[in-house]
């Protein structure tokens, strides 16, 4: 047997285990994700037909772009089938165990990266056809086209991916390789970097300056439909190709998709004899880095000081926490770019005129930003504070041992996440208050909803998260989409949705004047109730499951 | 130091722990010894607490584990066979972690870490991340966190683990001294020659049971043999166990 029949054998006895696992979870939650994927398709293919038709009825300007809506959709999802080609073949090629083995065994280089190649383009393209299926099943509906619209689709997204894909594991190796050492030429390419976006964004300011003048023209309004409709671009080649099948135009259909798969083959051919050369010498800098000679031996030591008033075990879990997870760039990096759109968007809403709009309408944009503040929370909970305890792993004996109760740490862990929840849900939400102009009442509600949110989150992630322990998962995705982490992330929505309802309610019927004002009052008083024992409830229970589950628990 | 009254673990079906009754008094070297899956390592996790058991009693310095587990964790130091730790701190940091876990006095702890890191030659990688040490320097540090807060009772399961010649000999002779100055100590090995060597008495348990307990000299008495290894194979051999191989005795 060959060593790449030895691959391929292993990843079929892969498969085989993946199924068996399959096989031996519960009907129940295959099930559950079942109907959730196909809720969440529908949902999307629902958004994207009613955005055709909006874009249908806008006319000319309308028509355009629907027109060049697939080469922009193509050029928005290549961008990130790149990224992710770049992230997950970084997790593939420098991360694994997997590697390390595979060098000492009688395998050639490229063999390694061959195979290793095909695992990154699996995993980093298959959520694209979660987006892929409900867009083109919206724009056949819209446009009127037959189901063989999806084959073509099909036929022209697998070279797609595979140029994506390609190019992302190109671009990784190419930085890996030659990325500096030297923390100043470091810091040096990414200011250039930063500087290099803001003249980017810059001049796309300027473009939109003369919107208002003849020069307009629909390139300025919709961003990146210039590029995405460059000949060259292969989004363009993917859109047209599609088209001009499903049009009958057999031959420039053929003739793009030539075009397509042999640039896809020849990105894919590069990789292979660049990687022969440049792949060891990339993994041995990953592999064998001797690590940070400039790092402190303690990070942000102030901190030890500033928290002396906490008890110190408390204290120890607090800081160990705070600093694995600045050292973990994907974990914050996350709660950045989750948190950080959200800021954006409220500190720019005077930009849209929403603050002179009637209060009304302030009043229920308020309740919606509370809604998607909340379902961010609710993400990030399932995503980061319900695995936290799992993550804790075999080091957990470490805690085991220490005089620190169970009680106690599952404590510490939920003030923690509950803490930080609280602190940056209730600054989004003032922003977003004070930048709509909203009465104080509005603003007291808003605050108080998140609050509620946060603690119910934060309990309900720790608790649940103590419950469905796995200390033997290292893969924190792995971790949440597990029958708990589903548990967490529907129980988390639904009480977002049981808490923020209500008022929303109640504040509509006031502005609609079906609510009379002194039974506005009654009914706010009444929701709070409400409120404050439905957090309560959602506070106590799962955290008192949690530690009584972990003290019964043996490590 | 360390009382073990008919302690018993089961999972399931299988017991793992059946009927052990033990006392190591203070400043003993104990070394328990025993083929895998013989029960060594669910004893220790009983003892520090990290695992409940299924029936009987273990005391630490008079304090039942059951009752009274912060108490006990406060006396005990405990070393792993496998040094799993947070990857993502610092050597200083998981010393300084530990510190606070065990309330060590902030004060002190400065003073402790340059003590500890130069004993274990851990100075120069005070600002290394744990995922960047070897498995032996994490080891070292494992040793240096737990001699942090100078327990009264040290569990050590295997030792000498991923440790170079330098060190064995250090944790040897650490080992000992703490033991003359009080500390009991309670480990499990398979190196026979690391329990000749510095154990004050030997236990060996099979199959969840108690097979031996005397001094070196009193198992020899006892059951005959020159060596520890030939008395081990004596009292752990399963039936189930396969020949020698022929010509391979010297």
């Amino acid at each position: 047997m060959s060593a790449s029949s030895a691959l391929v054998l292993k990843t079929r006895y892969h498969f085989g285990g993946l199924l068996r696992s399959l096989r031996s979870e519960s009907g129940f939650k295959c099930a559950f994700i079942l109907a959730f994927a196909l809720a969440m398709e529908a949902g999307l293919w629902a958004l994207f037909l009613d955005g055709f038709r909006f874009l249908d009825s806008l006319g000319g300007a309308g028509t355009v772009i629907i027109n060049r809506i697939f080469a922009l959709f193509y050029l928005s999802t290549g961008v990130l089938m790149v990224v992710s080609g770049a992230v997950t073949a970084y997790l593939t090629l420098f991360r694994s165990d997997e590697v390390p083995f595979l060098l000492t065994r009688p395998l050639r280089i490229s063999q390694i990266l061959g195979y290793k190649f095909m695992e990154t383009g699996v995993l980093s393209s298959w959520a694209f056809y979660f987006i892929v299926i409900p867009f083109v099943g919206a724009y056949a509906q819209h446009a009127g086209h037959t189901p063989v619209f999806g084959v073509w689709t099909l036929v022209f997204s697998l070279p797609f991916l595979l140029l994506c894909s390609s190019t992302g594991t190109l671009l990784l190796m190419i930085v890996v390789r030659w990325f500096p050492r030297r923390r100043l030429v470091r810091i040096a390419g990414f200011g250039l970097l930063i500087a290099s976006l803001i003249v980017v964004i810059a001049s796309s300011f300027r473009l939109r300056d003369a919107a208002g003048q003849a020069t307009f023209n629909l390139y300025s309004v919709v961003p990146g439909l210039r590029l995405a409709a460059h000949p060259l671009f292969p989004g363009r080649w993917v859109a047209d190709g599609i088209m001009a099948c499903a049009g009958g135009q057999w031959t420039r259909g053929a003739l793009l998709w030539a075009t397509l798969a042999s640039t896809a083959l020849m990105v894919t051919q590069s990789l292979e004899w660049f990687g022969k050369r440049v792949f060891f010498e990339a993994w041995q800098r990953v592999y064998g880095g001797s690590g940070d000679r400039n790092r402190q031996a303690v990070l942000l030591p102030w901190l030890h000081r500033a928290l002396s008033r906490f008890p110190s075990d408390t204290r120890a879990i607090l800081l160990k926490d705070l600093r694995v997870f600045l050292r973990d760039p994907p974990q914050w990096s996350q709660v950045l770019v989750f948190f950080g759109l959200l800021g954006v968007y409220f500190v720019n809403l005077r930009s849209f005129n929403y603050h002179v709009l009637p209060p009304s309408w302030r009043s229920m944009m308020i309740f919606l930003n509370v809604f998607s503040v909340s379902a961010v929370m609710c993400s990030l909970g399932a995503r980061f504070i319900y695995p936290q305890l799992s993550l804790e792993g075999q080091a957990l004996w470490i805690l085991g041992l220490s005089p620190m109760t169970m009680r106690r740490m599952v404590m510490t862990k939920f003030m923690a996440a509950a803490c930080s929840l609280v602190v940056i849900s209730a600054l989004l939400i003032t922003i977003s208050s004070v930048m709509l102009d909203t009465d104080p009442l509005t603003r007291l509600i808003g605050l108080v909803l998140v609050v509620a949110v946060s603690l119910a989150v934060g309990a309900l992630s720790t608790g649940l998260g103590a419950v469905f322990l796995d200390l033997n998962q290292r893969n924190p995705a792995a971790i949440v989409s597990g029958f708990g982490g589903t548990l967490n992330l529907v129980l988390s929505l639904a009480f977002m949705l049981a808490a923020i309802l209500p008022f929303g309610v109640v504040f509509h019927l006031r502005n609609t004047v079906q609510l009379p004002p002194g039974h506005f009052r009654t009914a706010v008083l009444a929701t709070l109730g409400w409120v404050g024992l439905l957090t309560a409830m959602a506070t106590a229970l799962p955290l008192w499951i949690g530690i009584g589950t972990l003290r019964r628990r043996d490590f | 130091m360390i009382r073990i009254d008919r302690l018993t673990k089961r999972f399931g079906d299988k017991t793992a722990v059946r009927d052990l009754s033990l006392e190591v008094p203070r400043g003993e070297l104990f070394c328990f010894l025993g083929p895998n899956g013989a029960g060594k390592t669910t004893t220790i996790k009983i003892l520090t607490g990290l695992m409940r058991p299924s029936g009987g009693t273990a005391r630490i310095d008079g304090i039942d584990i059951r009752q009274s587990p912060v108490e006990v964790k406060k006396r005990i130091g405990y070393v792993p066979d496998m040094p799993y730790l947070y990857e993502r701190l610092t050597a200083a940091e998981f010393f300084r972690f530990t510190a606070d876990l065990y309330d060590v006095p902030r004060s002190t702890i400065d003073a402790r870490l340059e003590e500890m890191f130069g004993l274990f030659s851990l100075l120069d990688h005070r600002n290394a991340l744990v995922r960047e040490l070897s498995h032996g320097m994490r080891q070292r540090l494992i040793y240096a966190a737990t001699f942090l807060h100078k327990p009264k009772v040290l569990f050590i399961d295997e030792p000498l683990v991923g440790l170079d010649p330098y060190t064995i000999r250090l944790i040897k002779d650490l080992l000992v001294a703490h033991a003359r100055d009080g500390m009991t100590i309670f480990l499990t090995t398979h190196i026979l020659s690391v329990a000749e060597e510095i154990g004050d008495r030997i236990g060996i348990i099979a199959d969840g049971r108690l097979q031996a307990l005397d001094t070196l000299q009193g198992l020899r008495k006892c059951h005959g043999g020159t060596d520890l290894e030939s008395i081990f194979l004596r009292l752990t051999r399963r039936p189930d166990a396969g020949n020698p191989m022929p010509g391979a005795s010297r």
